[in-house]
């Protein structure tokens, strides 16, 4: 079978009515960049957060990891030894999780809860908070972990015993859950069970598709790739409820009206910190990190700074380290 | 193996779905090119200029950026579509882009004296394009209208992206649950490669049968 | 030649003022719906000045330059990675040996009929669990590179088939071996011949990088994605991102027309107007000066 290319196959030369109808089209194509040029150029003095809604995450928060502990007692040829050595903790994470990793777009730099643990525990290791978020894919985590790509995962990464036999997990130091939000007003979904023969919105590739699975297996599920976009689709009607970590939502429905939470988280969802399997030397120094900041006030600070923005009251108490089944 | 036969019914369902999107997206293309072309060649300026500016926009925008503007920004000028609906409407009109060159160029290889010879005889613009010049066009387009039939396959695909569960998804969901990628991902690209050779042996039969000797 | 431009005569006065008066119709008529979709948009509070400002602001273009840098840097990678791969298995597909020509055109048939997204799923999900690992860039870029090297692969082969055989043979004629023959005298025609298509090719490459969305490589889709997550305007940051991308590949796609219509001046040279080659010659060197 010969294949012609179009390319190749169009003998014709363009028709001068045509050429001209496409010069103009390249001078409006010209005339757009231009004016894109010129919007970037005209506004290079405005100071931006203040013009995004829901983002003003002010920048008078105040620094945590300048009052932050540094340990002491790294042994020579440790995992932290090395950490520390290069001057960097690389760390597994997101950008786009809203008060737990996002990142700040004017800034660039990657703000929340989780975000906030990492630079901590750079602080601890290294003396000064330097982290590199490396940005992965839950399912690659893993392995991430376990080819040294990443020292550790700040990921909302749920204890399981079956990941246990992968990564090792310090922690938890943050318990979560999925909760069901729906459009202001719906009478009808109050629990994981009313979801049966509903159409549920999910982010892609997240937990929640198998949580709504075991609560209502009749369910529909339709899944897009982002939380706004999961906002999005329940405000327009493409579902009836939308399934999604307690946090991230939290976050969203303080910022848009027009959607609500419906009840208490219906998973418990431990975040672990991940590190190398089998590295129970390193497992055992997070472990104490996070039982002397949580000692010292800094965890309940961390929290206030993040979740607790969108949270009215004081901070909760921290999951017992350990307590999570594959955490032991 | 036996997770292929397991799930059996989520592969036989997004297949299904592909091969929909892709019959009635390929249909909707190929109103949408024939339009297109005629615009690009006929005789009033607007109709070329926009005819041109169709092609230009929707081939130099991503389909996966398409699709996401499209499934939610279209509810929000007040046009509310299923999913599958709005995937089909947006795939269609993107290929129908790449239809449009072709039949433009299947219009500029139909001989000139056939034009001529169209005119001479007192025929409209219209009715040239209609009785003589387009069903010679439409026959030289069977073969790139393969190809482009074999892309439309492979862009359906992105429709996982906006929550529509074809193939892609499909295999993809399964994964999720089963964790086991080669076996599941092979069958998806095995299940491809089947359309996409019905779609090149209707073609080439179609070419076959409809070939001009010249 | 255009069978087109003698479908119709040049229209009179009469059928120019009935085109006239269609033209202003339909673009009244247009323009009337553009207004009632606009509307809606409006009312739905999607025209509100404070969710269109951060687009005034050089931050988020910043943002967002940054993620056009990534794009173009996966692409030029992919299309080079793509280029070389597609060169030399075209050869192979046109290689005298059985053994190289099977494998050639097997790969190519496979793989022009699987979806991207599928190699990406693929690569994001399958190898890490074979403990195949690829940092983001990588995971975008190899299957990209996988599935548009068929293409090239066709098009490079279109293009030393459309090389008459006597060039060939007249290179061995001459005493070069078939490498250098090849490499000498038949691909640099074909490259020229087949520029117009490995330009648009090259297009939808730069299109395919959007799915650095599903990989999560800080491309400009994906820049979008955290962007939206950050101020939550969904559709205003995507409807900039999809101007954005016009932009840049409508430029491009300008290049591949000069690029084919100098080609075409050059391959029917004097023949066919010399003006409208130099026209053709002059517009490119006024571009490339205003641009520089």
């Amino acid at each position: 079978m010969v294949r012609t290319l179009p390319g190749l196959r169009r003998p014709a030369p363009r028709r001068p009515a045509l050429r001209g109808a496409a010069l103009r089209h390249a001078g409006v194509a010209a005339a757009a960049a231009l004016s894109l040029a010129g919007l970037a150029a005209c506004s290079s003095d405005d100071s931006t957060s203040s013009a995004v809604p829901g983002a003003a995450t002010g920048g008078d928060k105040e620094d945590l990891t300048a009052s932050a502990p540094v340990a002491t007692n790294i042994p020579a040829g440790s995992t932290m030894d090395k950490i520390k050595k290069r001057g960097r903790l690389i760390v597994g994470g997101s950008l786009d999780a809203p008060l737990l990793s996002q990142q700040n777009p004017a800034t660039k730099k990657v703000e929340g809860l989780d975000a906030d643990f990492g630079r901590l525990l750079a602080k601890y290791i290294i003396g000064k908070p330097e982290v590199k978020i490396v940005n992965s894919a839950s399912e690659t985590r893993e392995a991430l972990l376990s080819n040294g790509t990443v020292d550790v995962v700040f990921q909302t990464y749920s204890i399981t015993p079956e990941r246990a036999k992968q990564v090792a997990f310090a922690g938890p130091y943050y318990s979560s859950g999925l909760v069901i939000a729906t459009k202001k007003g719906e009478t009808g979904i109050l629990k994981p069970e009313d979801l049966k023969g509903k159409t549920v919105i999910a982010g892609a590739n997240t937990p929640a598709i198998p949580a709504i699975k075991k609560a209502a297996p009749d369910a529909k599920i339709v899944t897009f790739g982002s939380d706004p976009e999961c906002v999005q689709a329940l405000k327009q009607g493409r579902g009836q409820a939308y399934v999604q970590d307690e946090a991230v939502l939290l976050a969203t429905a303080k910022q848009d009206p027009t959607i609500q939470i419906q009840g208490k988280p219906f998973t418990s969802d431990p975040y672990g910190i991940g590190l190398k399997h089998g590295d129970a030397q390193m497992k055992q120094f997070v472990n104490e990190w996070l039982k002397n900041i949580e000692a010292s006030g800094l965890w309940a600070k961390v929290w206030k700074n993040s979740i607790g923005t969108v949270v009215q009251g004081e901070a909760p108490q921290p999951p017992a380290i350990g307590s999570a089944p594959g955490s032991e | 193996m036996d997770v292929i036969t397991r799930h059996l019914g989520e592969f036989g369902d997004g297949l299904l779905i592909t091969v929909e999107l892709t019959l009635l997206s390929l249909a909707g293309a190929l109103v949408a090119g024939v339009i297109v072309a005629a615009m690009r060649v006929s005789p009033v300026a607007a109709l070329r200029a926009a005819g041109t500016a169709y092609v230009e926009t929707l081939q130099n925008i991503p389909l996966l950026v398409w699709l996401v503007l499209a499934v939610f920004g279209l509810p929000e000028i007040g046009v509310m579509a299923g999913l599958f609906t709005t995937a089909v409407i947006v795939i269609s009109l993107y290929q129908g882009a790449y239809m449009a060159e072709a039949v433009r160029s299947g219009i500029n290889a139909v001989p000139v004296g056939q034009g001529e010879a169209a005119r001479a005889l007192g025929l409209t613009f219209t009715q040239s394009l209609r009785m003589v010049i387009l069903p010679q066009a439409l026959r030289t387009v069977v073969q790139p209208l393969g190809n482009i039939a074999i892309m439309t396959i492979m862009n359906t695909a992105l429709a996982a992206a906006v929550g529509v569960v074809e193939l892609t998804a499909a295999a993809n969901r399964v994964n999720l649950a089963e964790a086991q990628p080669i076996w599941i991902f092979v069958t998806a690209g095995l299940l491809y490669m089947a359309l996409s050779a019905c779609a090149g042996l209707t073609t080439g039969a179609l070419e076959r049968k409809l070939a001009i000797l010249r | 030649m255009s069978a087109a431009r003698v479908l119709f005569d040049e229209p009179g006065p009469r059928a120019r003022r009935r085109i006239r008066v269609a033209t202003v119709l339909t673009v009244l008529a247009g323009l009337a719906l553009l207004g009632l979709a606009l509307r809606q948009f409006a009312d739905n509070g999607q025209l509100a000045a404070d969710r269109w400002r951060p687009y005034g602001t050089w931050p988020m273009w910043r943002y967002l330059l940054d993620g056009l840098k990534s794009t173009a840097f996966a692409a030029v990678v992919a299309i080079a990675l793509s280029m070389a791969a597609g060169i030399v298995l075209a050869l192979g597909r046109l290689s005298p040996s059985r053994w190289v020509r099977l494998p050639s055109a097997a790969y190519v048939e496979v793989v022009r009929t699987i979806p991207a997204l599928l190699l990406v799923y693929v690569v994001l999900f399958a190898l890490p669990k074979y403990g195949l690992d690829m940092p983001l860039f990588w995971k975008l870029v190899v299957p990209l590179s996988v599935s548009n090297a068929a293409a090239f692969a066709e098009i490079f082969r279109a293009g030393i088939q459309s090389v008459e055989r006597g060039q060939l043979e007249a290179g061995l004629a001459v005493g070069l071996t078939r490498g250098r023959a090849m490499r000498m005298i038949v691909l640099p025609q074909a490259a020229r011949r087949v520029l117009p298509s490995l330009i648009s090719q090259s297009v939808g490459l730069v299109k395919d990088t959007s799915l650095g969305f599903v990989v999560s490589y800080a491309e400009l889709l994906y820049s979008g994605k955290v962007l939206a997550n950050y101020n939550h305007l969904l559709i205003q940051t995507y409807l900039v991102i999809a101007l954005v991308y016009l932009v840049i590949n409508a430029t491009l796609s300008k290049v591949a027309r000069t690029v084919e219509e100098r080609n075409a001046g050059r391959v029917r040279g004097a023949g066919r107007g010399r003006a409208q080659r130099l026209r053709g010659e002059r517009a490119l060197r006024e571009r490339v000066g205003a641009g520089a």
